[in-house]
């Protein structure tokens, strides 16, 4: 289906925090209770409408066990949107959020938007991280934030639709460079049909293409 | 114990695997009978147990690969203690993630297992990789490794498995147990070149896409037990893999990529779709026939022979990079009677310069210059990969130089 900007995302953080079932929600509308684990990384499409235009997510799921870090900082680069997801019942998910950050900021273009996700808010009973806080790392660290339930679908697709908000309004400031798709900003094929700038290389294949 | 159940179900099931029922029944009989005399012969027919591994149909059954795969490896069934050393979980550095993983590990297990005799076997697999990883403080734990563990414990029980996990992760896996995939990122770079050899079509188009190789890292570092749901295929392949080189599961990948050439050359040529197709893994593989290709493609472009092939900078040449592919690093062989005989049989056929006695299994019949594609014999096949995979390995990249080709 055509577009008019398609974004790339990527979701980071530590296993197990429901990073792959936040994007089965988002892209599918279902919650898998016991979500096989991710190896590398995986894939995921989904088109929505901002300010009337349609705009495809493109979103690199990521394993979060330190060793693939070395795999899945390649996919930074490119990304104009992060997921960044903690577990509010394990704290320690919530500690080694500095950690993804520096390597996220590391890695990714500087105008990359970042939200932070306090995940699993359904199980408020084994709650270990207070809402305030993660509202405080936020705000320290100049990230959007919310809490979301993969499982019950609570704010999930606010939490994307949100981030392609702010994305597109820096979009309009002219903070990106739409032109660069080392941004993760794509024009769409409607767009580019008069946009002469990015008819070169993979334009043209583009039109019959976009399966999701 | 209540392992067996599943154990049965397994047994009577996979003798449908590859072999066509009428005459199948036959062939089968007979496949079996030849594998009961390697097992019996003195020393134990390791050649033969490996041809048996590689050709069609693979070891059968599970209680056959109960004592056909500690052969595979080399580790003495008689020297495996009888009772397992208690694993403190307490104060483990891993437990907590091996739980999580564990836990998550449901469809590993056959379905319609009964709940408690699977939480009893998630209990044994927990134990089963503290134990290794406690015992060799220098394997670091990878998602997936849990992948691999179950299907020995599922086919072996926790003791037989325990020994053989820790084998082959001291070898085959060595390279992915590093606190870092660096090393498994230049294993994977071998995949390209063998594609762009066979097919430089699809070779072309998935370097367009920049599609890259991550796609095919839960394959390599699961033995594709993470992406396989049927039990039936996972331990088939693992057959195979057991009785192979340790980079035997790259052309393993390498021949999916490529019997999906249609797919992959009507694919939109873009990284995110690429990557979506190739990382999808048809659940109908013809098994046997990739198997028998994986083969063909090892044997006609050897790992050293990729190596040489692309231009590439070496960053690191294990001392074993000089090991010609069907020749025995020496160095690494262990003192295991039946080995130091087949490797003199080995050293001796070499120094004839010639491939003898195929009924043996022991005849290498590479030939360096041969480049075209050649449908070669399973027998020959095995034989040249059954000769790399004797000697006692130690990992896939002591093998074989680091390729450090950016494909991502």
């Amino acid at each position: 289906m055509a577009y008019a900007y398609l974004f790339k995302y990527i979701i980071i953080g530590d296993t197990g925090v429901g990073k792959s079932c936040l994007l089965l929600q988002f892209t599918d509308k279902r919650f898998q209770p016991v979500h096989d684990l991710t190896i590398g990384v995986e894939f995921g499409a989904r088109m929505i409408t901002i300010d009337g235009k349609q705009i495809k997510l493109q979103i690199w799921d990521t394993a979060g066990q330190e060793s693939f870090r070395s795999i899945t900082r390649s996919y930074y680069r490119g990304a104009a949107g992060a997921l960044l997801v903690y577990d509010i019942t394990r704290r320690d998910t919530f500690n080694h959020l500095t950690t993804w950050l520096e390597d996220a900021r590391q890695h990714s273009n500087s105008n990359m938007v970042i939200m932070l996700i306090g995940n699993k808010s359904d199980l408020e009973s084994r709650r270990e991280v207070k809402k305030e806080e993660g509202e405080a790392f936020a705000r320290e660290h100049g990230l959007i934030f919310m809490e979301t339930s993969a499982k019950t679908a609570s704010n999930v697709e606010e939490a994307f639709i949100n981030t392609a908000k702010e994305i597109y309004e820096k979009i309009q400031e002219g903070v990106f460079d739409i032109n660069n798709e080392a941004n993760g900003i794509k024009i769409g094929p409607q767009h580019a049909a008069t946009n002469s700038t990015l008819a070169g290389g993979q334009g043209g294949q583009q039109a019959g293409g976009g399966c999701c | 114990m209540n392992l067996k159940k599943s154990r049965n179900i397994r047994s009577s099931s996979s003798c449908l695997d590859g072999i066509g029922r009428q005459d199948g029944e036959s062939k089968r009989k007979r496949k079996m009978a030849e594998i009961t005399q390697a097992l019996n012969a003195t020393p134990v027919n390791v050649a033969t147990l490996r041809r048996m591994a590689i050709s069609e149909g693979g070891l059968i059954t599970d209680e056959i690969r109960c004592k056909v795969w500690p052969r595979l490896l080399n580790v003495p069934v008689e020297n495996i203690p009888e009772k397992l050393d208690e694993v403190n979980r307490e104060n483990d550095k891993d437990y907590n993630q091996v739980l999580l993983d564990v836990q998550r590990s449901l469809r590993r297990f056959p379905p319609g297992m009964p709940d408690e005799q699977r939480m009893g076997l998630q209990e044994e697999l927990i134990d089963i990789i503290l134990r290794v990883l406690q015992n060799n403080p220098q394997l670091h734990y990878y998602q997936g490794y849990h992948d691999i563990v179950v299907t020995f414990l599922l086919v072996l029980g926790e003791r037989l498995a325990t020994a053989l996990v820790e084998k082959l992760s001291t070898h085959h896996l060595r390279d992915f147990m590093d606190p870092t995939m660096d090393n498994t990122k230049h294993i994977l770079n071998y995949l390209m070149p063998i594609i762009e050899r066979v097919n430089p079509e699809v070779y072309e188009c998935m370097q367009q896409a920049e599609v890259g190789t991550i796609f095919a890292l839960s394959w390599l570092i699961t033995w594709f037990g993470h992406v396989l749901s049927d039990f039936r295929h996972v331990v088939r392949l693992y057959d195979f893999f057991l009785a192979c080189h340790p980079l035997m599961p790259i052309y393993f990948a390498a021949v999916i990529v490529l019997y999906r050439e249609e797919e992959v050359l009507e694919c939109e040529c873009d990284m995110a779709m690429m990557h979506h197709l190739l990382s999808q893994i048809p659940q109908d593989l013809p098994y046997e026939t990739l198997i028998s290709r994986a083969g063909d493609l090892f044997v006609q472009f050897p790992p050293s022979e990729l190596a040489k092939g692309v231009t590439q900078e070496c960053t690191q040449q294990t001392a074993a990079s000089t090991f010609t592919d069907f020749g025995l690093a020496s160095a690494q062989q262990r003192p295991d009677t039946v080995l130091r005989h087949r490797r003199r049989e080995q050293q001796q056929q070499q120094k004839n310069g010639n491939a003898v006695d195929p009924q043996r299994g022991t005849v290498a019949v590479f030939r360096p210059g041969a480049r075209r594609l050649v449908r070669l014999a399973v027998m020959g096949i095995t034989v040249a990969l059954g000769a790399a995979a004797l000697a006692v390995v130690n990992s896939a990249l002591e093998w074989a130089p680091k390729l450090d080709l950016q494909f991502l």
